[in-house]
């Protein structure tokens, strides 16, 4: 073969080569497990650690109020809504949650608002009931309810 | 005068041959430790320590089969009243920065006042606002109520579009779809150039301003996997946010019965993006 020729294929041999081997150096291992990325970095965002702890969680110790929250008005909120994140609290119930306090956060829902759905019950605090609190009249768990004295 | 011991011609050469003759062995050889040794003298953690499998990011994942999952959220416009537990919700479970302007989920609140007086118009102005994402709840809008023709609450949160023009803008394939369909950014491999913020029509990317990468809603990925709901959707005090799986009949149910029940509908279909995200009772200001 020609000199010239045979330059050619060593030269393109090389950047062949020199691209083969550079893949198989930086491309990670679990590259195209699942698609064009790394199917590790599906596994590190699973890896984050839950705040949340979720309701399921919470009736594992107290079922009794998730169930009497499940016939009430309330039902379909969380208790993380009101509660705040407690996954700490489920994983060590040394770790108290810490306290809500109403009215400010009963209005957060209930306040009057005009771009609130029109069914949904909302009030004016000063109309309502003034400087009162909520729980004197409405059991957060059982709004319906008469409130515990 | 050649003061060299061998010329330009024959180190080319040589470096061609050696460089080939390891692409082969690399290539070709049974024993990919043998290779890397052979390529990469010393310690070895200099070239392959790229992206290790680490213990714990292993043992995440035990049970779940990625492929065997196809997450899917809708919204119910007409149940959400704005108190932002969501946005709460999402910053804490997500460690999102705790300033405006960086969400991964928010609120907004459109006011359409009424016409004005004489005007054949069926609406007046649209006004939209989110104050600090709606997190600490909407203060009265800036519009009197006795102007207001009607208000509403829209909550944002990525749409983990099938066609998603993020993924396309991505130059170092940073973002990606995953087979349960949700659409994710790798922070090893995001350059935080931003192309992809630029992309999204809907404005659900920021650059986080402590990693320089681009971040998103997840879904809550570390939650799904583990079978509970999305923080957003576990909060949502009115259930306005419906959370299931479309490849397990149990847990798409309450999904189907929303879409049987509602017109539904994505945001800006026209752009072709076919979003995941599904909304009930849009009203046709909402971008």
């Amino acid at each position: 073969m020609p000199p010239q020729i045979n330059r050619l294929v060593v030269l393109t041999l090389a950047i062949v080569g020199a691209y083969f081997a550079a893949r198989a150096v930086l491309r990670p291992k679990s590259f195209g497990e699942y698609g064009w990325y790394r199917g590790d970095s599906l596994r590190e965002l699973t890896a984050l650690t839950v705040t949340y702890a979720g309701k399921a969680a919470c009736a594992d110790c107290h079922g009794e109020l998730v169930e009497k929250m499940s016939q009430s008005k309330h039902r379909s909120i969380a208790c993380e809504s009101c509660h705040g994140a407690n996954g700490e609290h489920a994983e060590s119930p040394a770790i108290t949650p810490k306290k809500i306090t109403p009215p400010q956060f009963c209005l957060r829902c209930h306040q009057a608002n005009p771009a609130r759905p029109e069914k949904f019950p909302q009030v004016d605090k000063a109309e309502h009931f003034g400087e009162d609190k909520c729980t004197d009249c409405h059991q957060p768990h059982s709004p319906t309810d008469a409130p515990k004295k | 005068m050649n003061t060299h011991l061998i010329n330009r011609r024959q180190a080319i050469g040589g470096l061609g041959k050696v460089l080939g003759g390891m692409a082969a062995i690399i290539h070709f050889h049974p024993c990919p430790a043998i290779a890397e040794n052979a390529l990469a003298p010393g310690p070895k953690k200099s070239v392959s320590s790229n992206t290790p499998p680490s213990p714990a990011a292993a043992q995440s994942l035990p049970n779940y089969d990625p492929t065997a999952h196809d997450w899917t959220m809708a919204i119910d416009v007409e149940k959400c009243i704005g108190c932002g537990l969501c946005v709460e919700a999402c910053k804490q479970e997500n460690k999102v920065i705790r300033q405006p302007f960086y969400f991964r989920t928010w609120i907004e609140r459109y006011v359409i006042r009424k016409p004005e007086a004489g005007s054949s118009e069926m609406r007046g102005e649209t006004v939209v606002d989110s104050p600090n994402g709606g997190m600490d709840g909407f203060p009265p809008s800036a519009v009197p109520p006795s102007e207001i023709l009607k208000a509403f609450f829209v909550p944002k949160l990525c749409n983990h579009c099938k066609d998603s023009p993020c993924i396309q803008s991505c130059p170092v394939g940073a973002t990606f779809d995953t087979p349960d369909g949700v659409v994710l950014v790798d922070p090893k491999y995001c350059i935080g150039c931003g192309f992809c913020i630029q992309a999204c029509p809907y404005g659900c990317r920021f650059l986080n301003p402590v990693t320089r990468t681009a971040e998103k809603c997840t879904l809550c990925y570390h939650r799904i996997t583990r079978g509970l709901n999305p923080a957003c959707v576990e909060v949502c005090p009115t259930s306005a946010r419906f959370f299931g799986d479309l490849k397990d009949p149990v847990k798409a149910e309450p999904l189907r019965r929303f879409v049987s029940e509602h017109k539904v509908q994505v945001l800006k279909p026209h752009l072709g993006t076919h979003p995941k995200l599904l909304y009930a009772g849009l009203d046709k200001e909402v971008r």
